[in-house]
């Protein structure tokens, strides 16, 4: 079943390097993402119906995490590759791209799909090969556009980000240490499996050390504070669908890396530790967005800088912990994987129109493209935390483990830090949505798959606000039971 | 266990001679001695996962050593070589801090590893010894990432990290499971050939490789 799965992403990441025209390789390229979301939804309900499945001797497996974070990967490459045939489109009838390019477009996107579904089904503390496969992918990615700024983004998230990986790979030959030590040379000794069985014998003072790189490590990839200065540059100079698949997808799959381990340190270390670290960092990012979200005046990286703010509010939601605190930070890593999307997908369509990233030089989207602007605004609501959409349930549920758990002076400051940051984003949003578009920009919607991709995505942001199907509810309960 | 291997004279030998080619890198100023230092590093690198994979028998090792002789001391060096030649980089390094001083600092790094890996005190005397090289190697590495001006120098300087890792998990735990070091290999080969990559992209966008070009994008 797994197996499927990481075949289907490479079997079109082939045949749309084999095509030869541009309807050719847009009908592989949704047909693909239509396989892989199928597959991926498979293996979801598999899992959930009959529990963990361990195959190719035990290198891959599936619990309820991995197959959340499979669910995240393949729901948001399904829209975006629907959107990247509107949005590449575009480029490739302004001579932007020619026919190589966006063959080559393609088939990294479809391997970087393949990596990301990687990090979630290995077994293995091997994680670690995943993780730095889907830095090296999608810094190919962003060099498409051959613009100044987007090679030196691309040099800056490549070497910040194989730095951190370094750490978190002495982090994972330190666990593996204090594993050895205990199960003895076994090739099993780094797979989760085993691992988690005996977390509680493991030396503390190793798992202290290990935890120490590894949060530092992968926190570099999840754009955790103060690693996060690659975040902007990267997240605003990619082709749009790929800010949208590094924010929303990306960050998770690190975020997962550093879940993973937590739970495992937790069980040797003790509570107490794990937490404070993880919390100090949440803090550190949610209190760096602020000044940057507030003086932004780029719009992508008014987004991206948002994605740092969400990964320390996952950050904080796991280290409240309780059943709330971890029910908040996995329900919070859909919504923000969701909402996120949405909204870069929304400033897609904005840079394609307007042909500036500047927030000062768009206005009055909602009389150029009234659905994109639209969109837009219920995005932005939802993204800053108001009701009645998704982010605002998960958000608040965070909060109340917070205090639930006497954590009373990080949930006040965090509780600050959303209301000026709620202040400052919408601000910017308003400015670009209201108001009297410049002379000279025509009517209409980009295209209609751009289009298609975001009504996907809304419906999630505003069904999940006050709904929460039963279905899903024990998904993440499961999913929690792991983590915990 | 890894205490009689890694306590034998042979090993600390090697590692000391390891540490001995990292400030080789630090001490030069010209590309081709870096590169050269690098491949020699690698290459008592390999002897040393070749000497704990001939006292263990264990043949996921010598497969380990000899992927290291071939990628690291023999494919990425030609690599570096082969990016020197093509984009006809100026030969010197352009250094954001002396040679003198950058060796100096590099002395103190290991001294301070050497202390830390100590003060864990986890770890049995003789082991901490290759450990401490290991700490060495990567605060160095981070350090030539900094302290040099071209591209290529934080291409090495990771490399030199990777090294220093490799270095540690060979003494902690003779090496990690081999599905996982075949992992890294690839990852690592793959990594070298995107950063190529991208400097020559960088070559290209900026007529330079010089990294004080790439400081546009900031808040």
């Amino acid at each position: 079943m797994i197996e499927y799965l990481l075949l289907a992403p490479i079997l079109t990441s082939i045949l749309c390097f084999l095509t030869k025209t541009r309807k050719q390789v847009e009908t592989v390229s949704v047909i693909g993402s239509i396989a892989t979301l199928a597959l991926g939804l498979v293996l979801v309900n598999n899992v959930f119906k009959y529990g963990t499945i361990v195959t190719w001797q035990n290198a891959l497996f599936a619990d309820a995490f991995s197959a959340f974070i499979v669910l995240i990967v393949s729901i948001v490459g399904f829209v975006a590759s629907f959107y990247s045939v509107g949005y590449m489109g575009h480029e490739f009838d302004h001579n932007i791209f020619d026919i190589r390019k966006l063959k080559m477009y393609y088939s990294l996107f479809h391997i970087f799909m393949f990596t990301m579904l990687l990090v979630g089904v290995t077994n293995n503390l091997g994680l670690w090969i995943a993780i730095e496969m889907t830095t090296l992918v999608s810094a190919l990615l962003m060099i498409l556009y051959s613009r100044k700024s987007s090679v030196e983004a691309a040099w800056k998230y490549m070497i910040i980000c194989t730095v951190g990986i370094t750490f978190a790979l002495f982090g994972t030959i330190l666990t593996y240490y204090a594993a050895v030590k205990v199960l003895g040379e076994t090739g099993d000794a780094l797979n989760w499996t085993s691992l988690i069985a005996v977390a509680d014998r493991f030396d503390p003072t190793i798992m202290k050390l290990a935890f120490i790189f590894i949060l530092i490590g992968y926190g570099t990839k999840a754009g955790l504070a103060p690693m996060h200065t690659w975040l902007p540059d990267a997240h605003s100079e990619a082709p749009t669908p790929v800010s949208a698949l590094l924010s929303g997808v990306l960050l998770n799959c690190a975020m997962y890396g550093i879940i993973r381990f937590y739970t495992i340190a937790t069980k040797s270390t003790g509570h107490e530790f794990t937490s404070n670290l993880i919390i100090i960092f949440g803090l550190l990012s949610l209190g760096i967005a602020v000044p940057f979200i507030i003086l932004q005046e780029d719009y992508k990286r008014l987004l991206a800088y948002s994605s740092v703010e969400h990964m320390g509010i996952v950050a904080l939601g796991i280290g409240f912990g309780g059943v709330y605190g971890i029910f908040g930070a996995i329900l919070h890593m859909f919504n923000h994987a969701m909402t996120k999307s949405l909204m870069f997908f929304g400033a897609g369509n904005v840079l394609l129109k307007y042909e500036t990233k500047e927030i000062d030089k768009v206005s009055g989207i909602v009389k150029t493209m009234p659905v994109t602007g639209t969109m837009l605004i219920i995005g932005g609501l939802a993204i800053t935390g108001s009701p009645p959409f998704s982010i605002f349930l998960s958000e608040f549920t965070i909060l109340a483990a917070g205090f639930l758990q006497g954590r009373y002076v990080s949930s006040v400051l965090f509780l600050l830090f959303l209301i000026m940051i709620f202040a400052g984003f919408f601000n910017n949003i308003s400015k670009m949505v209201f108001g009297t578009p410049k002379p000279g920009i025509t009517k209409g919607e980009v295209s209609r798959w751009t289009l298609a991709a975001m009504s996907i995505l809304i419906v999630f942001v505003i069904v999940l606000g006050f709904y929460i199907p039963p279905f899903f509810y024990d998904m993440i309960m499961k999913v929690v039971e792991v983590v915990r | 266990m890894s205490e009689i291997i890694l306590g034998s004279k042979m090993v600390q030998l090697i590692i000391a001679l390891i540490l001995v080619s990292t400030f080789l890198i630090l001490g030069s100023t010209r590309l081709y001695s870096c590169v050269r230092a690098f491949g020699i590093q690698s290459f008592l690198l390999a002897c040393v996962a070749g000497i704990v994979a001939y006292s263990t028998g264990k043949n996921d090792i010598y497969i380990v050593a000899v992927l290291t002789l071939v990628i690291k001391a023999a494919v990425i060096p030609y690599i570096f070589i082969y990016i020197i030649r093509e984009i006809k980089v100026k030969r010197e390094i352009e250094l954001y801090v002396n040679v003198s001083p950058s060796l100096i600092i590099g002395g103190v790094l290991v001294v301070i590893s050497y202390y830390l890996i100590r003060s864990i005190n986890i770890i049995s005397e003789l082991s901490s010894f290759a450990l401490s090289a290991s700490m060495s190697l990567v605060s160095i590495g981070l350090f030539v990432m900094i302290s040099r001006k071209k591209a290529i120098m934080q291409m090495l300087g990771i490399l030199i990290m990777e090294n220093g890792l490799f270095l540690g998990a060979i003494s902690l735990t003779y090496g990690m499971p081999l599905l996982v070091e075949l992992g890294i290999f690839f990852d690592v080969l793959i990594g070298v050939l995107i950063m190529g990559i991208l400097i020559f992209r960088i070559n290209r966008t900026f007529e330079s490789i010089d990294t004080d070009m790439l400081k546009t994008l900031i808040g």
